[in-house]
């Protein structure tokens, strides 16, 4: 396949979620356009070296998360405000979160929450909820499989505070409080 | 918004749509709006060149400042007839030519990026630290601020041998003298607190690398 049908291929496929993708790492609207141009010529230009050792997704995914990496290490002063997953969980008051009244606001909420990490972290929860398994993010970023499962158990527990407190009212129990939820486990749904 | 208050847990089949994605941050993700942006075959080789020309541009550009360096101080160094004088112009047009030198090493157009599509995130990343720090550690280096600084010593020493039989000579150099002290004063502090902060996030980053291979 030439360079040009394969990122037509890519860009098919994938290009939603480089989106989603560009969204995660750039906040302001006209940089985000950018950035999402920067990702998508930067893989472009990486197919002329494809050699199919690695799937196309963890391709893509792998140049896109590069990039917008990049991205984020080129602004020191922001780079150096960020903070890990598990800085997060530990952090005074993240137990009392208000429910988001809305769609755009829960959006938003993720959003926030992405934007104050660290790049690797920041890789691992957006292919999360990309709905990646720990393999395929382990690939992709270089961690061991149990380290990755480790963060999406982290993961897991902010965003079950910051999302779940609604089954409480409905009698449902906080498996965060607990500890009863398995890293690798999907369910933060509501059914 | 407040926990709501429901007496009767609903069946499955009675969340909307909305209601379910709310409760799911993965589906919530997935089904923000978004923009499927493509760029077609000829706008990303328009890029490509334009990208290339630019990088090019910018390599000339220095390279140029980094031969009129030299040739400035060469024109110097031929109205002089002073010893110890010439050798300073002479060492400061070496200099150009050494930052035009550098010029076309660091900032002539290579390869794009391939290495983005080769290395894992955490390498990448470290990679570009490590970029980062290097270019810090070694700015001194490239930008040949040895020559800079020895062509310039040489270069005042004859003025500064005159200032032995008439002090008050000295006076003249005191502006110059303030501004280079500001100038250390000021750059290799922050130099150096840069080149720690980058160091201790790439430790960070080699702890953890071990800390999954193992």
């Amino acid at each position: 396949m030439t360079q040009d049908s394969l990122y037509e291929q890519a860009a098919e496929a994938y290009g939603r979620a480089l989106d989603r993708l560009a969204r995660a790492y750039e906040l302001d609207p006209e940089a985000r356009r950018d950035l999402l141009q920067e990702i998508h010529f930067q893989l472009w230009s990486s197919f002329a070296y494809f050699d199919q050792r690695c799937s196309l997704r963890t391709w893509v995914y792998r140049v896109a998360h590069n990039i917008a990496a990049g991205h984020v290490i080129r602004q020191s002063r922001l780079r150096e405000k960020l903070v890990t997953i598990e800085n997060i969980e530990t952090l005074p008051g993240s137990d009392h979160i208000e429910l988001a009244a809305s769609r755009s606001q829960a959006i938003e909420r993720i959003s926030t929450l992405i934007q104050r990490l660290k790049p690797i972290d920041r890789q691992i929860i957006v292919s999360y909820l990309e709905e990646m398994d720990a393999n395929s993010i382990g690939e992709i970023t270089g961690l061991s499989p149990a380290n990755v499962a480790m963060k999406i158990h982290r993961i897991k527990n902010i965003l079950k505070r910051w999302f779940g407190e609604a089954n409480r009212g409905e009698g449902k129990t906080d498996d965060s409080k607990t500890g009863a939820e398995n890293p690798g486990e999907g369910g933060l749904h509501a059914n | 918004m407040t926990a709501r208050p429901a007496p009767k847990i609903p069946a499955k089949e009675d969340f909307m749509p909305t209601d379910f994605t709310m409760n799911d941050p993965q589906n919530l993700w997935k089904n923000q709006p978004t923009e499927a942006f493509k760029m077609s075959a000829e706008q990303l080789r328009q890029k490509s060149h334009q990208r290339q020309r630019k990088a090019r541009f910018v390599a000339v550009k220095s390279i140029i400042a980094g031969f009129a360096v030299c040739g400035f101080f060469a024109f110097a160094f031929s109205k002089t007839h002073e010893l110890i004088l010439r050798l300073g112009w002479a060492v400061l047009s070496l200099w150009g030519i050494y930052l035009a030198y550098q010029a076309y090493k660091w900032i002539w157009p290579a390869r794009l990026w391939p290495d983005a599509a080769f290395n894992t995130t955490l390498q990448a990343y470290k990679n570009e630290l490590e970029k980062q720090r290097d270019y810090v550690q070694h700015i001194w280096k490239r930008a040949g601020l040895t020559f800079c600084f020895l062509g310039m010593a040489i270069a005042v020493m004859p003025m500064l041998i005159k200032t032995f039989v008439a002090p008050h000579l000295l006076l003249h150099w005191l502006p110059v003298a303030v501004l280079l002290a500001v100038w250390f004063a000021v750059f290799l502090p922050t130099r150096r607190r840069r080149q720690q902060k980058l160091q201790q996030e790439i430790e960070e980053l080699r702890a953890f690398e071990r800390g999954s291979q193992a």
